[in-house]
């Protein structure tokens, strides 16, 4: 039967406390703490995290499909799964979509991907769900978002959770909007929203799927929802006449925000870390109507465990200490070197996908240093055309450091007041690189300290976003 | 078997520019005046004697191709190459016009450098601009600072060991007219300073500068007519190694030598017959871009054991006033790095030195000396030994 065979989740760095939005704004306090990407984040970057987590003990060139959900792709006109993908090193011939511009287009993804892996057209898909949503400053949002990542693996074999029903409910209804030229999302009626929308649609998606499923509200261990704001969860749980605090998900609100487009699939995954063997749990998103899903989970859910980071991301985490700091993550880095945009080759990053994005070096055949970037002559033995390509590990320390305030992260003019470290970095696999480190104290770089490799946002030239590696302190 | 350039190719003329933040000239301005005094002090005619000139210029701003040279002198139809090597820029002109002498190809022959880093802008050297968008470099300083931590934690030098390199130059500096800096520091102002790629600060890093520097080569023959005996100093050697552009990806880089400068040492001190550098040279110039940089170079030159550069600077011997000074000039630390025009000017330092011309930061009895230059991610590194025409190695 078709189930979730893998699953993970990113959730960045970095905290703020609701408090000191409230406070620099001049606006009341939600509590709590919002999660914040990190500058150099996005949801296209916080994908391949969670992506990566997922596929943490799965050979990735066995996945044959990927749908990446959001509303808030950095790019409008551009897939971004086709470069999660390679950052995932897929196959070339995986199957890539973009599901966008609502909140439900996660649960959709994994319907899709459901339907392909029982259709047989796939045997294995890839759903990752993420969101960086860009909120009005001041605004309510800005306290009541967050950004995460959720991914879940579809297949048929060995499933830890059983996928036995679905209901969808499409639903016109006008807001929230943004529009291609808006900044930040709109609303009308939010009053309207509230009880023509979410608390119509989830209450009639679930029940229609408890009918379907012949289950009762009683029989399920954990209702992972989504809400657009904490209140609402609080009525769902009303309506739906479930006992909330035994069978409601921890929404998540005190420690990360909502966050959009993956939350539900995050509560399912914060479910399933803790679930026992035939726990049967529901799943609804919401946006422009309902999706809802209902599993049971299966003898293997235990075996999975500790596999994964999962929502283990949620508990590591550092403190934004102002407000004007969270204010620099949430720009736009417009800060571009002149000299910079004449110097950087868009084709050379286009060529270089294989070390650049898939993450390889190359082992000389001749006399065996395994070696970063790929290049046609050994940097050791000099031996020419004579190497094999080589899939890099993740994972390494600190050979030696700088905090380098001349030149910023991403090639940009330092400005003698923020520094940007650089890691010389020794692979496990004993492969030698050098990466800029993000999500660090400076206090804290050492020479040995453990780090990992993690997909940003390089630098944006020209106009381009280059993505790539930077490392951080292991998480 | 090649024959080495030792004592084939004389050095007549020296010019210099005053180094500094020369906002109100340009790079035609500072070569037209390095130029014309090395041809004045040559006694050569620029129009008429010099057959074929060298130029040296990093950043395409300074000037791009032989137009470099001919544009602001307005000396057209001779040959001339432009040479870029990161910073052995200069010193790298100086050699190909020295390889030109001593191949006998030409008689007179000028090799300059200048360069104009004010005009890109004074925060720091423009990056090495690595054209690919995932390798986006970083700052010299920051190479350097790795290469400091790495010395911290293998030897148990401290942030003070590198303060007192920049300590000691300032006091050289202070007494060179044509330095940028020309006054003396102490250690707690050293130590106190920003920090710019930690664990260097703003003190451990050379100065952005503007300057020019010109050398008249010719075969030793011609030079006693020209100059006569006494005021001209020969090459004894040249040795140049160009080593990765990537060192930082290389399983064997240590941050603690530069195998590029190692061979350069080797290959110039080998032709000039050298064994023992210290014991047998009077002084030297080492690039000092960054105060790890004097210190790390000292090893691999040859000055001292890997490990006790620091104690060398510590003890005072490479002062002015120690048993074998180093960057008597003030160094880099006191007349910044316009690229290009760098090694030329230390090739002057040199000359002036074993000519005893260096009024007011004079080596007591200096006969011979070397210069050093180390360029890029430690790629291209440079040594030329220049000495009294009558110097030989092993005294």
């Amino acid at each position: 039967m078709v189930g979730i065979i893998s699953y993970g989740a990113y959730v960045p760095m970095w905290r703020m406390e609701r408090g000191e939005i409230a406070k620099a704004v001049g606006a009341m306090s939600a509590g709590g703490s919002r999660a914040v990407a990190s500058w150099d984040e996005d949801s296209l970057t916080m994908a391949v995290e969670a992506g990566l987590d997922c596929l943490s003990s799965v050979d990735p060139k066995e996945i044959d499909v990927i749908h990446f959900a959001t509303v808030s792709s950095p790019l409008k006109e551009k897939q971004a799964s086709s470069l999660i993908a390679s950052a995932l090193d897929l196959r070339e011939n995986v199957r890539t979509t973009d599901m966008t511009d609502s909140t439900r287009a996660g649960t959709m993804a994994l319907q899709s991907a459901v339907d392909a892996v029982k259709s047989g057209s796939a045997r294995k898909v890839l759903v990752i769900a993420s969101d960086c949503r860009p909120a009005m400053p001041a605004s309510e949002f800005e306290q009541v978002y967050g950004d995460g990542a959720a991914a879940l693996l579809i297949g048929e074999e060995d499933p830890v959770a059983r996928i036995e029903g679905f209901y969808t409910l499409s639903d016109a209804i006008p807001g929230p909007w943004r529009r291609e030229t808006d900044l930040f999302p709109k609303r009308f009626e939010a009053k309207l929203d509230r009880n023509y929308g979410i608390l119509k649609d989830v209450p009639q998606a679930v029940g229609e799927l408890l009918k379907g499923c012949g289950a009762e509200v009683k029989e399920i261990s954990k209702f992972a929802l989504y809400s657009p704001d904490p209140r609402g969860y609080l009525n769902l749980s009303q309506i739906l006449g479930m006992d909330a605090g035994r069978q409601l998900e921890n929404p998540l609100f005190d420690t990360i925000g909502l966050t959009g487009t993956p939350h539900c699939l995050l509560l399912l995954i914060y479910a399933l870390e803790k679930a026992k063997p035939g726990q049967r749990m529901v799943c609804a998103s919401y946006g422009e109507g309902s999706d809802a899903f209902l599993v049971t989970t299966t003898e293997k859910i235990e075996a999975i465990k500790g596999k994964q980071k999962g929502t283990g991301y949620i508990s590591s985490f550092r403190m934004i200490e102002s407000y004007g700091r969270f204010s620099d993550f949430k720009k736009v880095p417009e800060a571009e070197s002149a000299a910079g945009a004449e110097m950087t080759s868009l084709v050379k990053y286009w060529r270089d996908e294989k070390w650049g994005i898939r993450h390889y070096g190359m082992k000389c055949n001749n006399c065996g240093t395994l070696q970063y970037p790929i290049s046609r002559c050994c940097m050791v033995c000099s031996a020419k055309d004579n190497y094999r390509e080589v899939k890099l590990a993740r994972r390494g320390k600190v050979f030696s450091f700088t905090h380098d305030y001349l030149l910023g992260c991403g090639g940009v003019p330092g400005d003698g007041l923020h520094a940007c470290t650089r890691a010389i970095v020794d692979l496990e696999d004993g492969c030698r690189l050098w990466r800029e480190m993000s999500d660090n104290t400076l206090q804290e770089v050492k020479i040995d300290m453990p780090v990992e490799l993690t997909f940003r946002l390089i630098r944006r030239t020209g106009g381009f976003p280059y993505y790539g590696w930077r490392v951080r302190p292991v998480r | 078997m090649a024959k080495g350039i030792k004592d084939k190719v004389a050095i007549i003329g020296t010019g210099v520019t005053k180094f500094g933040e020369i906002w109100e000239k340009d790079e035609e301005d500072l070569l037209v005046e390095a130029v014309y005094e090395a041809c004045s002090n040559g006694n050569v005619d620029l129009q008429k004697d010099v057959e074929a000139v060298w130029i040296g210029t990093q950043y395409p701003f300074s000037g791009v191709s032989g137009g470099a040279f001919t544009e602001p002198l307005k000396c057209f139809g001779k040959p001339v190459t432009h040479c870029e090597n990161f910073c052995a820029t200069g010193m790298d002109s100086v050699k190909n016009a020295a390889f030109a002498v001593a191949a006998g190809v030409h008689d007179i022959v000028l090799a300059c450098g200048v360069e104009k880093i004010l005009d890109m802008g004074s925060r720091g050297l423009p990056g090495l601009g690595s054209p690919h968008p995932l390798t986006v470099g970083m700052s010299m300083p920051a190479m350097f600072g790795i290469c400091a931590n790495r010395a911290f934690k293998e030897w148990g030098w401290t942030e003070e060991d590198l303060a007192r390199v920049p300590v000691k130059n300032h006091h050289h500096g202070a007494k060179h007219p044509k330095a940028h800096f020309r006054r003396e520091i102490d250690l707690q102002t050293a130590l106190k300073a920003p920090v710019i790629a930690y664990p260097l600060k703003l003190y451990d890093c050379c100065a952005m500068s503007d300057g020019s520097a010109a050398v008249i080569l010719t075969r030793p023959e011609i030079a006693r007519d020209l100059v006569g005996s006494g005021n001209y100093a020969t090459i004894k050697g040249i040795g140049h190694a160009v080593h990765s552009l990537n060192p930082f990806s290389r399983p064997d880089f240590t941050g603690l030598s530069f195998p590029s400068n190692v061979r350069a040492a080797q290959m110039a001190f080998q032709e000039a017959g050298i064994t023992n550098p210290r014991r047998e040279l009077d002084f030297g110039i080492v690039h000092d871009c960054f105060s790890i940089n004097e210190l790390l170079s000292y090893q691999d030159i040859g000055l001292c054991k890997y490990g006790e550069a620091a104690g060398l600077v510590r003890e005072g011997v490479t002062s002015i006033e120690g048993q074998f000074p180093i960057n008597p000039d003030g160094g880099l630390k006191c007349f910044g790095h316009p690229i290009g025009a760098t090694g030329v000017r230390m090739i002057v330092e040199l000359t002036r030195q074993v000519l005893g011309k260096a009024e007011g930061y004079q080596v007591k009895d200096a006969r011979a000396g070397f210069a050093h230059n180390l360029g890029g991610p430690f790629t291209t590194s440079m040594v030329t030994v220049v000495g009294k025409p009558d110097w030989e190695a092993g005294g």
